[in-house]
């Protein structure tokens, strides 16, 4: 009787089997609830009524209480007309800003794409030269930026100074000590090519070490994707007889262009959220005068959709020339 | 003409060559070959190139350490460039002695370590639900990863301050009070300002400077991590914490270094935060505080602007010095990490 019944109860054990499954993904999809969950506490209890409260503060004007706390009053559109109609500097730092920017982007990434191709060459010193170019990275942010531009503020009000061109004062400005204008232009008006192009190249130039500093995390993006590109392909290459300029512009850039896309990306939050972005500084500054803190805030408003219209076209234009390589 | 002729032809170095012939047969193929030429311009070309490129990037420093040896005499001395005649280790122990050195090191040290291990957790944990497990509304969720990334901190700035200056969540406990007939203007549970806690909050629920990046980042990582390891270490017993905590997470130990790195020197250098919530020196210095010029230095003579640029500079150095140690430890593993990571679009 009991081999009757086991076998009557054997073929429902299929469809259980089926439910335990479907249990299993709910249970892994509630794991993963545990895993996101700091994140998403700290975005709902502290970002979100963060990203609010600063909305409402940019419609406001506020004012310490003595006794401690905030008074608020609604104020509508002011502060965003303080912003574009009042103030003199603010449209023309915002336009400047991201006229540097949209020249910056295409160094910067064919800086560091050029570099990381290099970097991933096998040769003596490799490790060295690495360690070197990561510096910047790790350094040349915040408190390093701001002594910098310290320093320059002080060797400007001091240029009566016999000493303003000693030792010293040059080492923000190492790239231009580096190759003197004169030198690039000669070399250039030898080529037969636009006007644009040499000026473009000069900027590069005079601006070696910004872009240098800028381009370390792009780097180390560009490495890791060129990690990633299957050596057989390359060997096949050779097999074939393709030149490394071949192989390059052949396999190389196709298979590196989603990443150009992600620095690009990263390149232009990057420039727009650093400290030593010049609308930066300007919101900075007001933020300390009187009435500032609204006004900072209505601005950076602003700014943060101009880096959203700016990210979408830059997203939009290259991801028309992404190649992905279809994976199985 | 086959193949493989044609590519000896391309590189004679592939040539094959039995015992029999001479030697300067196998030299000429070997090294006299445009091929060879061209390779031997390129290695010297990329050679002068980094060289190059690595000195626009050290020189600064070399300039800015060079400075900070320099005794007040060599900054009118037209005749010293880099090397100081009269070295002396006074602005070194100056600033030391006069603006707090050792506290504020040892409060950003503890700040830092705190951020960086913290955000490298945090981080590497969301990064794995995002990156190995299906639930709903994932995909918004992760957008909003990404919307904490691009938006500038600036924007928060004013909010961010008087979230921690008013510590509460979602305004409940100050309905509470208002209740019970609290007469405070902004009744809140703490004033966080000038503690460690707002950067501990912040990195806690992985919203601090760049967090976003570091999720995505191990996110990236994971999601080239095979399914199959999980699946083995389910099928052993394992659950879903265990497998993550003995399996998953000293696989990603470079990554984790990485995200540490990162985490640990930006706040090091931060200015934007330390700011922002330490406002009060005498209760908490940090490094960025100390960057002034010391009383028991005599500045006042015709090198002043020069020689105020080189103690800031020396400033600088200190506290980059700490930084520099870590890295030169780091940077093999933050670069293993990183070329590991398979980032891909």
């Amino acid at each position: 009787m009991d081999n009757v019944k086991k076998f009557e109860i054997e073929p429902q054990a299929v469809p259980k089997k089926k439910r335990k499954n479907a249990s299993l993904d709910k249970k892994k999809a509630r794991y993963g609830w545990f895993f996101v969950a700091p994140f998403l506490i700290g975005f709902f209890l502290i970002y979100l009524p963060m990203i609010f409260e600063s909305i409402q503060f940019s419609f406001m004007d506020t004012s310490t209480i003595p006794g401690g706390g905030l008074a608020r009053a609604w104020v509508g559109l002011d502060n965003y007309r303080y912003a574009f109609l009042e103030n003199a500097d603010f449209t023309r730092t915002l336009i400047s800003s991201i006229k540097n920017l949209l020249f910056n982007i295409p160094a910067i990434v064919i800086f560091s794409l050029f570099m990381a191709v290099l970097l991933n060459q096998k040769m003596k010193g490799r490790a060295l030269f690495r360690a070197i170019f990561f510096i910047p990275v790790i350094v040349s942010t915040g408190i390093i930026e701001s002594i910098d531009l310290q320093n320059t503020l002080a060797s400007t009000q001091a240029t009566m100074s016999n000493f303003s061109d000693s030792t010293m004062q040059s080492s923000a400005t190492a790239g231009q000590q580096i190759i003197s204008l004169l030198d690039v232009q000669r070399f250039f008006s030898g080529m037969k090519v636009g006007q644009e192009l040499v000026s473009y190249v000069l900027r590069i130039v005079n601006g070696v070490y910004e872009i240098v500093n800028k381009s370390g995390v792009q780097m180390l993006i560009f490495l890791a994707g060129l990690q990633s590109i299957s050596p057989a392909i390359y060997e096949s290459c050779k097999m074939e007889g393709a030149s490394a300029w071949e192989t390059f512009w052949k396999i190389t850039f196709p298979m590196i262009s989603p990443m150009i896309l992600v620095n690009a990306i990263y390149t232009v939050i990057d420039s727009f959220t650093s400290q030593s972005n010049q609308v930066m500084k300007f919101i900075d500054g007001i933020y300390s005068q009187s009435k500032g803190m609204v006004r900072a805030t209505a601005m950076s408003w602003v700014y943060f959709l101009v880096v959203i219209v700016i990210l979408a076209i830059v997203a939009g234009l290259i991801s028309a020339y992404v190649f992905y390589q279809r994976r199985d | 003409m086959d193949k493989a002729q044609e590519t000896v032809k391309r590189d004679p170095s592939l040539m094959v060559f039995d015992e029999k012939t001479p030697l300067w047969v196998k030299i000429r193929y070997k090294y006299l070959t445009t091929y060879f030429l061209g390779k031997v311009v390129w290695v010297i070309f990329r050679l002068v190139l980094l060289i190059g490129i690595s000195f626009v990037i050290l020189f600064p420093y070399i300039s800015k350490i060079s400075g900070s040896f320099m005794s007040r005499e060599d900054f009118v001395d037209v005749s010293v460039l880099l090397i100081p005649k009269h070295p002396t280790l006074d602005t070194y122990r100056a600033i030391i002695n006069d603006n707090h050195y050792w506290e504020s090191l040892f409060n950003t040290t503890t700040l830092s370590v705190l951020c960086g291990v913290v955000q490298m957790m945090i981080c590497s944990i969301v990064g794995y639900g995002f990156a190995k497990f299906n639930f709903k509304f994932k995909k918004i969720l992760f957008l909003c990863v990404i919307f904490t990334m691009i938006i500038p901190h600036q924007s928060i700035q004013m909010a961010m301050f008087m979230k921690f200056r008013y510590f509460d969540i979602w305004g409940i406990y100050g309905a509470i009070a208002k209740l019970f007939g609290s007469t405070a203007g902004t009744p809140a549970i703490a004033s966080l300002l000038n503690t460690y806690w707002p950067l501990g909050i912040l990195s806690f629920c992985g919203l601090a400077f760049k967090n976003g990046l570091f999720i995505f980042i191990m996110r990236q990582y994971y999601k080239g991590v095979p399914d199959e390891l999980e699946e083995a270490a389910y099928v052993d017993g394992a659950g879903v914490f265990k497998t993550f905590v003995r399996i998953i997470l000293p696989m990603s130990v470079p990554m984790m270094v990485t995200i540490f790195m990162f985490a640990f020197s930006w706040q090091w250098t931060d200015q934007f935060y330390s700011g922002l919530f330490f406002k009060d020196v005498t209760k908490i210095r940090l490094l960025t505080n100390i960057v002034s010029i010391p009383k028991s230095l005599d500045t006042e003579y015709a090198a002043k602007t020069v020689y105020e640029t080189a103690i800031r500079n020396t400033c600088g150095l200190l506290i980059l010095l700490p930084l520099i140690i870590v890295y030169l430890f780091a940077q093999r593993t933050l670069i293993e990490g990183v070329e590991r990571s398979g980032i891909t679009g």
